[in-house]
């Protein structure tokens, strides 16, 4: 199997034939002039999609971060104690 | 569990993005099939800012981004000096 990133390039290559063809008439079939208005945005259109999905991954992420505050807390204290405990020892803290 | 604040920012992003995402596809996708004299249309702007709308959004973008990748890169060289 070919790398990751010749594989995306692959993939954007076929559907950029594949658009150009539509979009520039190349293809010997007869097309709804609605079909091309469909068409010709395309490109544009996967990029909006793409963000929409994005910011909608990161503010789901957001909502359902799994924050567990009382750990939170045991872990800055236990910080605390060894922080004091090594500098007791001489160990020199920037 | 996120905080209250944050759970209400999160879900507010996820509408934010499927309205973005509903309305878009709505007029890329299903406005040529719709006829001229239609109520729908009056929603929705001409085609031509279908793309012309996100493209300028586009270079926008790029140029905050720009704008803070260098603001952030000279803070940096200007404290290491």
């Amino acid at each position: 199997m070919a790398t990751k990133l010749v594989q995306w390039i692959t993939a954007l290559v076929l559907f950029a034939s594949v658009w150009s063809a539509f979009v520039f008439d190349l293809v010997p079939v007869q097309l709804d002039p609605r079909i091309k208005e469909v068409i010709v945005p395309l490109p544009v259109y996967l990029l909006i999609v793409f963000a929409c999905f994005s910011l909608a991954t990161i503010g789901y992420r957001v909502a359902t971060f799994n924050d567990c505050e009382e750990a939170a807390e045991s872990l800055k204290k236990e910080i605390e104690e060894a922080r004091k405990d090594l500098q007791e020892k001489g160990f020199k803290f920037t | 569990m996120a905080t209250g604040m944050d759970q209400a920012l999160g879900m507010g992003l996820v509408a934010f993005a499927g309205a973005i995402f509903s309305y878009y596809t709505i007029w890329v996708i299903f406005m040529p099939f719709v006829d001229d004299d239609h109520v729908l249309q009056q929603f929705f702007l001409p085609r031509f800012y279908a793309i012309a709308l996100p493209v300028v959004a586009g270079l926008i973008f790029l140029t905050f981004i720009g704008v803070f990748v260098t603001a952030v890169t000279l803070a940096k060289k200007k404290k290491s000096k």
